[in-house]
């Protein structure tokens, strides 16, 4: 009867994804072709075939309502703008939404061509109304879709990638490497990376002081960390000395330092996952952090709970916060009692390979018309203009993904008066992007894999044997990525 | 009841049913058996829809874990629609029974009815979270230790408690309107008899209210199992450990995070007939103990 | 509310011996008769349940709205910001206009369609009308989640993506409104019922000249019910309306939260947000609350 709303707090809301098609009525699946901007060549013949029965199976008991599903059916579709200005869906609310609405009417002043930047609520509402408009054929000309759910996005077979509508003078080599290394598949641009970030790790400088301990010179690994809660929470300094959400970006973070997959199929970029990895070394994590919980060194301040472990930094409760870099100038804003500082993100062991990205990117649909591409193509590129990526930069903390920003932003000077802008890119650009450990997975059910990982997490720091609970944690991602792959 | 029956047309009676029919029909019938359907199928995002015939239900039937969802969600509702009553019953009694401030008692305790659910569970949040919690505080000096992210029959709870609180203010209202219409005569014979208060609750009101006590318990049980999974999203996400994975939670998160349309919807069919029992139930109870005078 | 205690003193005048009326009790009286202890415990329990709109409150007026303990909840200083940042600075007016309007449809459609309904169950012999009402009963067991994907498929198969009309029609059959109709409707003492059969009254005048100025309480209270309802619905309009322009309160409240994996952190903005739209169903319930709170009798056959 009643409806339950859903205030979410960057906890992924639950919204339907798939266009609200039951696959009963997703029509008629003509002899399946490979839809054609499937950019994983990853399929194996198998996998084609399976793909072709099922397809036949569908169409056989399908209702013939003749309208293309969120089933993958090909990318023949022609659509109709939904607008006649320039339409971007995008998950940015906020401070963060009001730069990006002043990023749409710099376009409009310059090109003379009218943007909107509409707010979807979240990332898979972006989604799911993008698949519905997929189906009813007016659709917005780009939407904003966050990585870990860049394979579902690619599962549909009807966006185009980027690189094939950005005017041809454009270099899609000016995106940083190990930004652009995610977003490219097929060796060209899939996607327009815009909001991008990894995590990294915030210090509050005054309670260092406090216990003694430098702050220049602040914890890089896991040990270090507990040294250090270890004397804050001794003397008395802080209640706790580290927090961070719950949230499976941190663990895949661990896993891209220590260069460790987390699938095979290298995390899902060259075929289909089926085996999740649990090495030695996350043994070694779930160790610190079970050590961690039970000593009072670490506190959980809920799943996906970003809001809640940032406040736990403000209030003092921790000297200690791993989050994203697009934390950063809220942190500088709201620590007004102390000095906050940002330092890399601590490592399991001395290996520190890189981190995985985070953010999302815009993703074009395919089937627009022609002529819409060309004015599409421009917001994009204007969109990449370093001019641009330092508003957004500046306004959001979501770092500069392109390297003349990057460039013009340290002649300026800005990473020297506020370095702690700088710390997350240069733990990105420091990186290895040519180790797949440091490419976020690409999984197909990646909710389902995620909250298994947030949820199992949780039980294995409060077991009294965690290696028995990372074994059931890996046996049912395993089973999950089975059922979603057969 | 015959004495009622004014006209006779009916095709007058249809039209005056058509559009409440149609509209149940169209966007309450037909989604839902479609939705049925589905549940014979392997249906989700980027897969053709395969048919799997009752296999989905059998997986259910034999999951250990899914038992352990049911059993949960019946007694959360258990809790939920008793303590809601439980509790209204008395805030009402209360109510009815001063003179000064009635108004404002009343108001007070049901404005929760206007709070969406979501902000609800956001400001519970506030208040009780483990570390950051208002409350937090002064529980934990009273020797509990709040720590419901990691303790699973905590976060039970929590949410029950949530649950329970926002459906006070509606349950009120139907009570207070109930108890107003006993005659008065009763009242005071009953005072004068010397009669304890809650001894008055009890076996005079009570009794006389059973209409609207079963009308509401059948309202709670459908809020309990359906109108709860704000608290469950935002609280817990049905942890720790699944120990507050509710049916309808559990639901929502196979089909709108999963994706998995089909077993999402063998998992609403199981929870339409466990509901289903139950109102059947509680219906047989409602014409056996209702009370027909008055 | 003072009906019944008006009823109960007269009645205990009634009982002095020269039937003279004795004053009216003053307060101080009345209170000792309720007893101190009925009012103690109605002020705990009230207390209990309305802290939470007080916490609701303070955060609203904070600057970032942590609040972590009970200190904190004195109020701060930012009230006048946050609201107006809500209303101005994200147009959140506009959310509760959409909202606004998409709640009086919602009411009006219901309130027409389910008198119709009702009136036909009650006051029509047709056979199947008791299966109708059922029918109709039973789709209180249609839990949204189920529906929830065909119906949206539908909606947009239909052409009503992102408008009014997909927020307003799938609405507009209400089985508590035709089930708490029907009761009202069977109470209605059967000699007026007569009266208008022997005037040989058709449906419609009936409708317009008995039933509904005999029902305006129930009305009232009916549709402060299904405004709340339709107010609080956040799930359906999040999916079905894409563009700010239409979009109503409860998914702009999201709006208001910012990015929170970006790390903005807004909580004061969302209760700020949550008050305001709290604020109608609330003073629409206060207003009417005498018939929201003495006509809703569930009556027996």
């Amino acid at each position: 009867m009643e409806d339950s709303g859903a205030l979410n707090f960057g906890r992924e809301p639950l919204v339907p994804l798939c266009g609200g098609r039951t696959p009963l009525s997703s029509g008629f699946h003509p002899a399946v072709e490979t839809p054609t901007h499937m950019p994983r060549n990853a399929d194996t013949d198998g996998g084609l075939t399976r793909r072709r029965t099922l397809a036949t199976t569908g169409a056989a008991l399908a209702g013939m309502t003749g309208l293309a599903g969120c089933a993958g059916s090909g990318g023949s579709a022609t659509f109709t703008p939904v607008a006649d200005e320039l339409t971007a869906w995008h998950a940015m609310g906020g401070t963060n939404g009001e730069t990006l609405d002043q990023i749409a009417a710099g376009f409009e002043e310059e090109t003379g061509m009218a943007a909107n930047m509409e707010f979807q609520d979240s990332y898979e509402n972006v989604l799911t109304n993008t698949l519905a408009a997929f189906d009813s054929g007016n659709v917005a000309d780009m939407f904003q879709v966050d990585s870990l759910f860049a394979q579902q996005v690619f599962d549909t077979g009807q966006v185009r990638p980027v690189a094939e509508i950005l005017p041809d003078d454009f270099d899609t080599s000016i995106f940083l490497d190990n930004v652009a290394e995610f977003f490219t598949t097929d060796g060209e641009l899939a996607s327009l990376p815009f909001n991008n970030s990894n995590a990294i790790m915030y210090i509050n400088r005054d309670a260092f002081e406090a216990a003694g301990l430098d702050p220049d010179d602040p914890p890089s690994t896991l040990a270090e960390v507990r040294a250090a809660s270890q004397t804050l929470v001794d003397e008395g300094v802080t209640q706790y000395g580290i927090a961070w959400p719950n949230h499976v970006w941190f663990v895949e973070t661990w896993y891209g330092f220590e260069g460790e997959l987390m699938t095979d199929a290298e995390n899902g970029h060259t075929g289909d996952p089926s085996t999740f990895y649990a090495p030695d070394p996350i043994y070694d994590l779930y160790d610190w952090w079970k050590g961690m919980a039970d000593d009072g060194l670490y506190t959980n301040p809920g799943i996906e709970a970003w809001g809640e472990a940032t406040s736990l930094f403000i209030e003092q409760e921790t000297a200690m916060l791993l989050t994203s870099t697009a934390s950063v100038a809220g942190l500088i804003a709201d620590s007004e009692e102390f000095t906050v500082d940002a330092a890399p993100y601590p490592t399991i062991s001395d290996t520190r390979v890189g981190p995985v990205i985070g953010g999302a990117s815009f993703y074009v649909p395919d089937g627009l018309p022609d002529a819409r591409y060309e004015e599409i193509g421009q917001l994009l590129q204007y969109m990449s203009k370093p001019s641009v990526q330092t508003t957004w930069h500046k306004g959001s903390g979501y770092y500069p993904i392109t390297q003349p920003s990057v460039d013009s932003l340290r002649e300026d000077g800005w990473f020297e008066e506020n370095p702690m802008y700088n710390v997350a890119l240069e733990q990105l650009q420091q990186g290895d992007a040519s180790d797949p450990a440091t490419k976020r997975a690409l999984l197909g059910p990646a909710r389902n894999v995620q909250t298994v990982i947030q949820d199992k997490s949780v039980d294995i720091v409060n077991a009294a044997d965690p290696a028995s609970e990372i074994d059931a944690m890996k046996a049912e991602i395993e089973s999950v990525l089975a059922e979603y792959y057969e | 009841m015959a004495s009622r029956e004014l006209f006779h047309g009916r095709l007058e009676a249809a039209v005056l049913l058509a559009p409440t029919v149609l509209v149940s029909v169209v966007f309450l019938y037909y989604p839902t058996v479609m939705a049925f359907r589905t549940s014979l199928f392997d249906a989700g995002f980027g897969q053709a829809p395969a048919f799997v015939g009752v296999e989905h239900y059998q997986t259910l039937l034999t999951d250990p874990a899914y038992h352990r969802s049911v059993g949960i969600s019946v007694l959360f509702a258990a809790l939920v629609v008793g303590g809601v009553m439980v509790v209204s019953l008395y805030l009402t009694f209360l109510i009815h029974e001063v003179d000064v401030r009635q108004g404002a008692y009343l108001i007070a305790v049901i404005w929760p009815y206007a709070l969406p659910p979501a902000v609800a569970a956001l400001v519970f949040l506030f208040i009780f979270h483990p570390t950051l919690g208002v409350l937090t505080g002064p529980i934990e000096t009273l020797g509990v230790d709040l720590d419901w992210f990691n303790d699973g029959p905590q976060a039970f709870a929590v949410v029950t408690l949530t649950a329970i609180w926002k459906q006070i203010g509606y349950n009120v209202i139907f009570m207070i309107a109930a108890m107003n219409t006993i005659p008065d005569a009763l009242t005071e014979t009953a005072r004068l008899d010397g009669v304890s208060r809650l001894r008055r609750l009890v076996s005079v009101y009570v009794p006389m209210m059973t209409p609207t006590l079963f009308f509401l318990v059948i309202i709670n049980t459908i809020y309990a199992f359906f109108g709860t999974f704000a608290y469950v999203d935002l609280l817990t996400s049905g942890g720790p450990a699944n120990a507050t994975n509710v049916l309808i939670f559990d639901l929502y998160r196979e089909a709108f995070s999963y994706f998995n349309f089909g077993v999402a919807s063998s998992k609403s069919v199981v929870l339409f007939v466990v509901v289903g029992l139950l109102m059947l139930v509680q219906f047989r109870l409602t014409d056996k103990y209702s009370y027909y005078g008055g | 509310m003072g009906g019944i205690r008006q009823y109960a003193r007269r009645w205990i005048t009634d009982r002095r011996e020269d039937g003279s009326p004795t004053q009216p009790r003053d307060t101080v009286d009345r209170i000792g008769t309720d007893g101190v202890a009925v009012h103690a415990q109605l002020w705990v329990l009230t207390l209990l349940i309305v802290f939470p709109i007080f916490v609701a409150l303070t955060v609203s007026t904070k600057q970032q709205g942590i609040v972590t303990s009970l200190p904190d909840l004195i109020p701060g200083t930012h009230a006048v910001d946050n609201y107006r940042e809500a209303l101005v600075g994200y147009g959140f007016a506009r959310f509760m206009w959409n909202s606004f309007v998409m709640a009086v449809i919602v009411v009006v459609g219901k309130l027409v369609v389910s008198v119709l309904a009702a009136t036909a169950i009650v006051y029509y012999r047709v056979p199947y009308k008791d299966l109708v009402f059922v029918f109709v009963l039973f789709t209180l067991l249609l839990p949204v989640p189920v529906r929830f994907v065909p119906l949206f498929q539908l909606v947009n198969d239909l052409g009503w993506g992102n408008s009014l009309l997909a927020i307003t029609v799938p609405y507009l059959a209400s089985a508590t409104t035709v089930f708490i109709l029907r009761q009202h409707f069977l109470s209605i003492p059967a000699s007026i019922v007569e009266t208008a059969k022997i005037d040989g009254v058709g449906p419609l005048r009936f409708m317009w000249s008995v039933l509904i100025p005999m029902s305006r309480g129930v009305l009232v209270g009916v549709s402060i019910i299904m405004f709340v309802y339709a107010w609080n619905q956040y799930l359906w309009p999040l999916v079905i309306i894409d563009s700010e322009a239409n979009q109503v309160a409860q998914v702009g409240l999201q709006l208001l939260q910012g990015d929170v994996q970006g790390g903005q952190l807004s909580w004061s903005l969302v209760m700020a947000g949550s008050v305001l739209t709290l604020l109608p169903p609330l003073a629409l319930m206060i207003y009417f609350r005498d018939p929201l709170l003495k006509t809703f009798t569930i009556q027996q056959k």
